[in-house]
């Protein structure tokens, strides 16, 4: 489903990733893992259309997404992408509703009762109408998970998902980012630097330097 | 004491980085005070050229003689006022008009022997003695007049004096900096000989203590009076009061919305950097050293605004001192202001008020600042969830705000205890006050309302921005606000000049009833006092058109202990020869018995009422008048009197006229009449000469010119409104350059940030637009209820232009619409992985 054939890409003159290659199917369930600086956020950039490699080709359902022009890419992550970060980053200033909402909105799509199944999914019916600073962490990312999913996207990139809650809520979310992708049938990469990450993963993939170690 | 260095690092740093903002903020304080500035320095040099012109040639002298009435008076008073006071100039003037120019000059005939001091030449070569007493025309002018326009010595210029024109040749130029700029010397004798002025003198200006004042006083007759300087002077400047009181006003609300601008900025930087401020404060620094750390960015923003502000208030005062200089001359009595450059103190004055205004902007900010704890968190909406509990108190106090401000504009209508309009003033600034602590609660409301209806419409967008609005509701009401104040000022001075025009318009019809005008063409102003000659009378008389001529004549006199206008015109004549459909039917009753008809500002000023009795000032001594009527003029702003010109014969022995109203004969053609006029009249006589419709016309056009300034003052309205959505959107998106990255992340376009910055500033653009109509009525209602009414006294019938302030409203609206792109394009310029992977 998704094809990384030889991607470079600097920033100004540091080689951050050196001729990438990497084959993603559908259901697969990655987790790259690496050091600080290792280059494993430039390449989940590159892989959810934030960024375009100087070289190489990004090949999603048969498509190079890497020649797309920015509204493109835009609606490749609008329609195929579902991010999860570390730091949650919900909007603050609308509702756990509304946050998860959001994706659905941006393709032009209401379907209120997929949002509250969702919110009922991760756990959280009955927050609805709270706003993101009256929740906990472990709440806010459950948000963010459904977020990431709500608009049946084919590939869920979760940057450091856990980093900044505590091991037994980072277990709780990584538990449920597996079971939801794997209900849904989502491809998931999961960019870590947790080696015990690994475990949710079918496949690791270790970066060093810019390089995948298989 | 903080350190400079500490400065450096935290406050020029984050100016240097919000460069935009800061310039906005520093643009904002700048049209303030630019504007306020160049109000007053046309005030100020109308004051000075007041001043200047009472003080007279003879700057030391400290008491004037001169007529009640204000007209030249017979000279043989000069010689027993010498007998008691050597220190005595006698003095002719005559204000002349240069019609190639269109300029006014003074031309003051003096004793060049006796004040020989004041003509000192220019050079050696600036003067010809021998030609200044030989050759009756010859004039010495003022170097700065010289200069001003290119004329220079042996040059002749031609002049309307009276109802003539005359030939000046220039003598010599002077160099003297205690004479008035447009100061214009000639030789008495030959002033009285050239301009057939033989026998009379203007006034004459003395150097005297209280007692040989005193026995001056008692040697005069009933016509004459000896004044002090600074009561004339008192006198005049209250003529200038309202209006500069009204323009400095309006000009304080610019300011005002400057206040709301620098408060912005300064809030946003310490929103922005909360976390920042946490850690100074966990490092040891003070609660003292972070609220003069933001005060030290406001006062910097407010120096720089203000030093920028002189540069533009120096182009106001350039454009306020031609309206100021058109209104008074038109209002009152020609006045000439050369003088326009804004002076050290006028600089000091606004980089003070500039400072002062950066202060009280930037305190409440500041103070915030200081109460950021060292642990302080990135937590969204601290300061907002803080106001949140403020709210209730807010709508309350706003509210009797609000009640306050009309309750003293209507005490001030009721009792107008000052002699300018203090209270409604007060009122106005009390109902902005109210206004806007309400603004909040008002915002939410219409958040609430609008929200539903919005997300369906605009989905995503109008989600988001109705959220980000909601969480940052007291940042909105600022930029709400500065639309809210410039919506209210533009509709209540377009209502308050729509109301005024079509009040203007039927008083039109009212009293301009003749078929012809005639002035001399010398005079500028609405109200001549410098009489016709017989001649032209008697010619105007002879012709077989004429059905009747109503002779008016205009003197000052004495009310109350100030200089009012008092008209006495023809009311038989006006009577007989009004024709019908032209309404004319002013003045009835007026010619019988010794009755006058009064302003309505003489009626508001001293609470005169119809049947009471004012006592004036006659030749022959204290005269009763009953008041007959009470009627509206828009012709003066110092109060008017209106009266048969029976008593003009019997009271003050004239029989002149200064204008003339003449009445044709049924079917005579009027063109045609004045043409016929203006030949017998050519060559001998200047006059203005207008038929009815051009008269009317011409009314018209005084009123436009005179309301330009206003016009002015509007578009700097819209223009501080349009920064003020500006900044508050660009704060918004420096503050939200992470909530925009996640869209970018979530998939949302380019288009749809825009789409989100375009739809806040049309929210607030369309909310501000509502509460500045609400605010905007009301403030019109004081305008010309009170305000008008006690500085001018005209009456102005309340009319909303509907079409006009539809036009601005939509004109107002895209522009804060407008202010909407401007952000986004700096959006876009937001790199989203820089404000995710940054974590």
């Amino acid at each position: 489903m998704i094809k990384l054939i030889d991607v470079h890409k600097y920033y100004g003159d540091t080689h951050v990733l050196k001729g990438i290659n990497l084959d993603v199917e559908k259901g697969d369930f990655i987790s790259i893992t690496g050091s600080s600086g290792s280059g494993k956020s430039t390449l989940l950039n590159l892989i959810g259309g934030m960024d375009r490699p100087d070289r190489g080709s990004i090949l999603v359902a048969g498509e190079d997404i890497s020649s797309y022009k920015d509204e493109q890419l835009t609606l490749y992550r609008r329609e195929r992408i579902g991010f999860i970060f570390q730091f949650f980053n919900l909007l603050p200033n609308i509702t756990v509703f509304e946050n998860v909402q959001m994706p659905l909105l941006l393709n032009s799509l209401e379907e209120e009762d997929r949002v509250s199944e969702y919110i009922k999914r991760v756990g959280l019916a009955g927050k609805e109408a709270s706003y993101p600073y009256q929740l906990s962490g472990g709440e806010q990312q459950r948000v963010a998970v459904a977020r990431a999913l709500i608009h049946d996207p084919e590939i869920i990139l979760a940057d450091e998902p856990i980093g900044s809650l505590d091991s037994r809520t980072g277990i709780i979310i990584m538990d449920l980012i597996k079971q939801l992708a794997e209900e849904t049938h989502k491809a998931v990469i999961l960019v870590t630097h947790e080696h015990y990450l690994s475990n949710y993963a079918k496949r690791e993939i270790k970066i060093k330097d810019g390089v995948l170690l298989q | 004491m903080i350190s400079l260095k500490l400065i450096r690092l935290f406050i020029l740093k984050n100016i240097r980085n919000e460069k935009f903002l800061t310039v906005l903020s520093i643009v904002g304080v700048a049209l303030g005070i630019g504007l306020f500035i160049g109000v007053k320095v046309a005030s100020d040099r109308a004051l000075a050229s007041f001043e200047s012109d009472i003080r007279g040639l003879s700057q030391n002298t400290d008491y004037e003689v001169l007529d009640i009435s204000g007209i030249d008076f017979n000279e043989h008073i000069y010689r027993d006022i010498l007998d008691i006071e050597g220190n005595s100039y006698p003095i002719l003037r005559v204000n002349g008009y240069l019609s190639a120019i269109q300029e006014s000059i003074s031309i003051n005939g003096i004793d060049t022997v006796k004040a020989a001091r004041l003509v000192q030449p220019a050079g050696r070569k600036a003067y010809d003695i021998e030609d200044f007493y030989k050759n009756l025309s010859s004039i010495l002018i003022t170097k700065g007049l010289s200069d001003k326009y290119s004329i220079k010595k042996g040059d002749i210029i031609e002049c309307l004096v009276y109802d003539k024109k005359y030939s000046l040749k220039i003598a010599g130029i002077l160099d003297s900096k205690t004479l008035p700029a447009d100061a214009v010397i000639m030789d008495i004798g030959n002033f009285q000989e050239y301009f057939n002025r033989t026998g009379y003198l203007s006034r004459i200006d003395l150097t005297a203590d209280e007692k040989t004042s005193r026995e001056i006083r008692r040697i005069l007759p009933p016509n004459l009076s000896i004044e002090r300087k600074e009561e004339l002077l008192k006198n005049r400047e209250s003529v200038v009061t309202s209006f500069r009181y009204n323009l400095q006003f309006i000009s304080l609300i610019a300011i005002l919305v400057g206040i709301f601008l620098l408060y912005n900025t300064v809030f946003i930087s310490v929103v922005k950097r909360r976390t920042e401020i946490g850690v100074l404060r966990g490092l040891g620094a003070g609660q003292k050293t972070v609220v003069t750390l933001f005060l030290v960015q406001g006062l910097i923003v407010g120096f720089v605004g203000s030093m920028l502000g002189i540069a533009v208030g120096q182009i106001a005062a350039y454009f306020s001192v031609l309206a100021v200089e058109r209104t008074i001359s038109t209002m009152y009595s020609t006045i000439s202001i050369s003088e326009y450059l804004i002076t050290k103190g006028d600089a000091l004055s606004a980089l003070a008020l500039g400072l002062l205004v950066s202060l009280i902007a930037s305190a409440i900010p500041s103070y915030e600042a200081s109460k950021i704890r060292p642990n302080e968190s990135l937590k969204e909406g601290t300061f907002e969830s803080k106001y949140k509990s403020c709210r209730k108190p807010f709508v309350f106090a706003g509210l009797s705000l609000i009640l306050s401000g009309v309750v003293v504009s209507c005490l001030d209508y009721r009792y107008a205890p000052f002699d300018f309009p203090f209270l409604a003033y007060m009122g106005i600034l009390f109902i902005i006050l109210g206004f806007t602590l309400i603004s909040p609660f008002y915002l939410s409301v219409i958040l609430r309302i609008a929200r539903k209806p919005a997300g369906r419409i605009f989905k995503a967008t109008g989600r988001i921005t109705f959220g980000d609005m909601k969480g940052n509701i007291y940042r909105f009401s600022v930029a709400l606000m500065s639309v809210a104040i410039s919506s209210a000022l533009i509709i209540a001075l377009l209502t308050l000049i729509f109301s005024f025009r079509h009040s203007l318009a039927s008083w039109i019809n009212r009293n301009i009833a003749a078929d012809v005008y005639i002035k001399p063409a010398s005079c500028t102003s609405n109200f001549c006092f410098y009489p016709l000659s017989d001649e032209v009378i008697s010619l105007v008389k002879s012709f077989p058109e004429v059905a009747g001529v109503d002779k008016f004549r205009t003197l000052h006199l004495e009310l109350f202990g100030r200089k009012v206008v008092a008209g006495f015109g023809d009311i038989a004549v006006q009577r007989e020869f009004t024709r019908a459909g032209r309404n004319g039917e002013r003045n009835r009753g007026l010619e019988y018995g010794k009755q006058v008809s009064i302003s309505n500002y003489l009626s508001t000023k001293y609470g005169l009422k119809k049947g009471d009795v004012i006592a004036l000032q006659t030749p022959e001594g204290k005269e009763k008048f009953t008041i007959n009527d009470t009627f509206s003029s828009y012709s003066t702003t110092s109060g008017f009197i209106y009266m048969d010109r029976k008593w003009l014969r019997e009271y003050w022995g004239l029989d002149d006229a200064t204008q003339l109203a003449v009445y044709l004969k049924e079917g005579v053609d009027t063109g045609r009449f004045i043409q016929g006029l203006k030949q017998a009249l050519s060559g001998k006589y200047a006059l203005e000469i207008m038929n009815n419709n051009n008269l009317r016309k011409k009314v018209i056009t005084i009123f436009n010119k005179t309301f330009s300034i206003t016009y002015a003052i509007e578009l700097i309205s819209i223009l501080v409104s349009l920064i003020g959505v500006l900044n508050t959107l660009l704060a918004l998106v420096i503050e939200r350059k992470r909530e925009i990255s996640i869209i970018r992340y979530l998939g949302g376009s380019w288009d749809q940030i825009k789409q989100m910055l375009v739809l806040s500033a049309g929210i607030v653009g369309i909310a501000g637009i509502v509460l500045g109509t609400v605010m905007g009525f009301l403030i019109s209602v004081i305008f010309i209820q009170v305000i008008n009414k006690i500085s001018f006294g005209w009456e102005i019938h309340f009319k909303i232009p509907f079409l006009y302030l539809s036009i601005v409203v939509l004109v107002l609206f895209l522009t804060t619409l407008s202010a909407g792109l401007l952000p986004a394009k700096v959006a876009r310029k937001i790199d989203p992985m820089r404000f995710i992977s940054f974590e």
